[in-house]
């Protein structure tokens, strides 16, 4: 087994045996489905939505090269520039240069996956600058030097006590326990970094080819400081988030809105289409767009998996996953956690080394259900455990085992043998009081459950004599 | 910048174009109407406003419209004004400033530490009780900078949902002479400590249209 998948395995057990992390989740998770709930009434057809979203999304992924171009021209024209890049590298690069050569010392951010997914922070403060992040909860999840706990709502398991405690050792704020108050005490600190900082970094929730703008939603207005006070303007990401028209956002800004967290629609909804033009009261003097690659044409290349590249990372199916729901979004140990991380990780990071993840799900089909763009997740996971099994990832171990299995179903009389024989040596196992322990081959099983005693006869046993069939 | 600095674009290109060559399945699915019709803009607009913590003032004319402004404004701490230069505001605006500081987008983008903005609009979107707003009104930190932003609309830039918005936008160019839109939908908000909704976060708490109906 590989370190990432032994480190997962430890996390999830340690995570989900924590009860008070667990309520904390819990209770976010219900203040999430009640507001989406809510939010549904306001749809005369929900499944309609979902559809259009679909449409729109296959339209751009199956013609991306097309949309892409008329993307970039469009920038071009209105004097933004285009990088492209192949992977994380390329783009801290691209970005990191350019802040060289604007003299960039510190860096407000507004939420982008796409920056935790090609550690873009770390690779600036390499160079010296200092990255503050503006996003409330991603502000809060790097006081305390962790990753997002979850790609919209980061900070979800902290209270606010912790939040408290860190904002009085890290900023020297005075402790409370009024939510209002964390956030001035926020509020205040970072205003001070939007109008000292020279670059703001942002994501896109959306690229719109015919207007080359992209578009990035949130609630709180740092996205609209990060893009609007510092001079020099990078938004970064994915190739796959690119739609035709402008007015495909009359679907798709409700609906992310919806399903990302019950709201009718985002406070902010901006549309950045370049630079300041002349005329113009503000704005920043270079507009960057870095797209980056990372594994997604090759994802487009993958007939059956191309529609893992529609999600519009609403985090849905994250908070619909029972596995999330027990395990949060740390224990996973990837930028993106719950299902569709654990679809897309391997595409993003190779898929020896994290194809475990495709087995913290039990298939229950919830994150397919609630998918806002239906993509059949949980089929895709399937993909990917059948591809792990066909690129030979799994251990010889294992493999003896299926082989075993599939021996022993080919014939009836090898069946009813080896099923006598499992039966008795677990009776033998559990008579002398050895379930759970390492003798016990059901351990993985037993250590933590009782398991119910094991019948003398089998199904087939029974059948027949209550059939009197001889 | 020019390609030969760039040469992943070609390669990132190929691959797309490569894979696209063949088209996948397309799902097929329920295709109605997502939203109902909004039929009265004006009411719909309004209850959407009080949902969305937007205070609506619908005013008859523009003497209501200039005592409406003043009126926030005088419930303001002490302090500079922002607002966009417009013939409109100009005229609205001059007379009701109370010896405060008034700056104009002509002279510049608004101060940080401004205690309200005034600006016009693009449009107004009874379906989801939103604000349009471009670099046009002011500039972008016209709009999002001070605790108070005050917007001047009237009814004639009222329509009725997003599909008709994006429409506007289309016909009179809006994206293409901005370099900066925005839908706004009430006042700035964070439900980042343990879901609980927190007004202001880092844009105006107080959101205020003074809709006017004729002129
Ligand atoms: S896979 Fe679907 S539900 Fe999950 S984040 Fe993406 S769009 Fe949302």
């Amino acid at each position: 087994m590989t370190t990432a998948a032994q480190e997962f395995l430890r996390k999830a057990a340690e995570k989900s045996a924590d009860l008070a992390h667990r309520g904390i989740v819990r209770w976010n998770i219900d203040q999430y489905d009640a507001g989406v709930g809510r939010g549904k009434t306001r749809f005369a057809d929900w499944e309609a939505a979902r559809q259009r979203c679909h449409d729109i999304k296959w339209e751009a992924v199956n013609h991306l090269d097309r949309y892409l171009l008329q993307f970039e021209q469009k920038v071009k024209e209105n004097g933004g520039h285009v990088f492209w890049a192949e992977n994380g590298e390329e783009a801290r690069h691209y970005i990191c240069d350019v802040a060289a050569r604007t003299g960039v010392k510190k860096v407000v951010k507004s939420k982008s996956m796409v920056s935790e997914e090609i550690h873009l922070a770390q690779a600036m403060e390499k160079m010296g600058i200092e990255v503050v992040e503006t996003d409330l909860g991603e502000f809060i999840v790097q006081l305390r030097n962790e990753p997002p706990y979850h790609i919209v709502t980061p900070a979800m398991h902290l209270n606010r006590q912790q939040v408290s405690k860190l904002f009085k050792e890290k900023l020297g704020a005075e402790e409370t326990q009024d939510p209002p108050e964390l956030v001035a005490i926020a509020r205040r600190w970072l205003r001070k970094s939007f109008f000292s900082a020279e670059m703001g970094i942002s994501g896109a929730n959306f690229i719109i080819a015919d207007a080359g703008m992209v578009t990035i939603t949130t609630n709180e207005g740092n996205g609209r400081l990060c893009t609007s006070v510092p001079r020099i303007q990078v938004a970064l990401t994915g190739i796959e988030k690119v739609i035709p028209r402008l007015q495909d956002l009359a679907t798709l800004w409700p609906t992310l809105a919806t399903a990302g967290t019950g709201q009718p629609i985002t406070c902010y909804n901006t549309l950045i289409g370049g630079p300041r033009r002349a005329g113009e009261v503000d704005g920043p003097e270079e507009f960057h767009v870095v797209l980056v690659d990372n594994g997604r044409s090759e994802l487009l290349a993958d007939l059956e998996q191309r529609e893992v590249l529609h999600c519009i990372r609403c985090g849905a199916c994250i908070n619909a996953c029972p596995v999330f729901r027990n395990i949060g979004g740390h224990a996973y140990g990837v930028t993106y956690p719950g299902p569709i991380g654990s679809v897309l990780t391997p595409h993003l990071r190779g898929l020896p080394e994290y194809q475990h993840l495709s087995y913290a799900s039990s298939l229950c089909g919830a994150c397919t259900d609630v998918c806002p763009v239906h993509i059949e997740l949980h089929h895709h996971l399937l993909h990917n455990r059948r591809n792990a099994i066909h690129a030979g990832t799994h251990s010889s171990a294992e493999r003896l085992g299926m082989k075993m299995f599939r021996w022993t179903m080919m014939s009836a009389g090898r069946f009813r043998f080896m099923g006598s024989l499992g039966r008795t040596a677990l009776r033998v196992i559990h008579g002398m009081r050895l379930e759970g322990t390492a003798l016990d081959p059901m351990r993985p099983w037993t250590k933590d459950r009782a398991a119910p005693a094991m019948p003398r006869e089998s199904f087939r046993d029974l059948w027949r004599k209550q059939n009197g069939v001889r | 910048m020019a390609s030969a600095d760039n040469p992943s674009r070609e390669r990132i290109l190929g691959r797309i174009r490569a894979a696209v060559q063949t088209t996948a399945p397309h799902h097929d699915g329920p295709s109605g109407q997502i939203f109902a019709p909004v039929t009265d803009p004006l009411d719909r607009f309004q209850k959407e406003c009080v949902a969305n913590i937007t205070e609506c003032m619908v005013t008859a004319d523009a003497a209501a419209s200039a005592a409406a402004i003043a009126n926030v404004l005088a419930s303001l701490p002490p302090g500079e004004i922002f607002a966009q230069d417009a013939p409109e505001l100009r005229a609205l605006v001059s007379g009701f400033t109370d010896g405060r500081p008034l700056r104009w987008s002509s002279e510049g983008p608004p101060n940080e530490a401004s205690q309200a903005t005034i600006t016009l609009c693009e449009a107004l979107v009874a379906q989801t009780g939103s604000i349009l707003v471009s670099a046009a009104n002011g500039g972008r930190q016209a709009t999002v900078i001070a605790p108070v932003h005050i917007v001047f609309a009237r009814l004639s830039q009222l329509v009725p949902d997003l599909e008709a918005a994006f429409a506007r936008v289309y016909e009179q160019g809006i994206a293409s002479r901005n370099s900066y839109v925005c839908l706004i939908t009430g006042s700035s908000r964070t439900a980042d400590i343990e879901k609980i909704l927190i007004m202001g976060a880092h844009g105006p708490r107080r959101l205020i249209v003074v809709l006017q109906k004729t002129g």
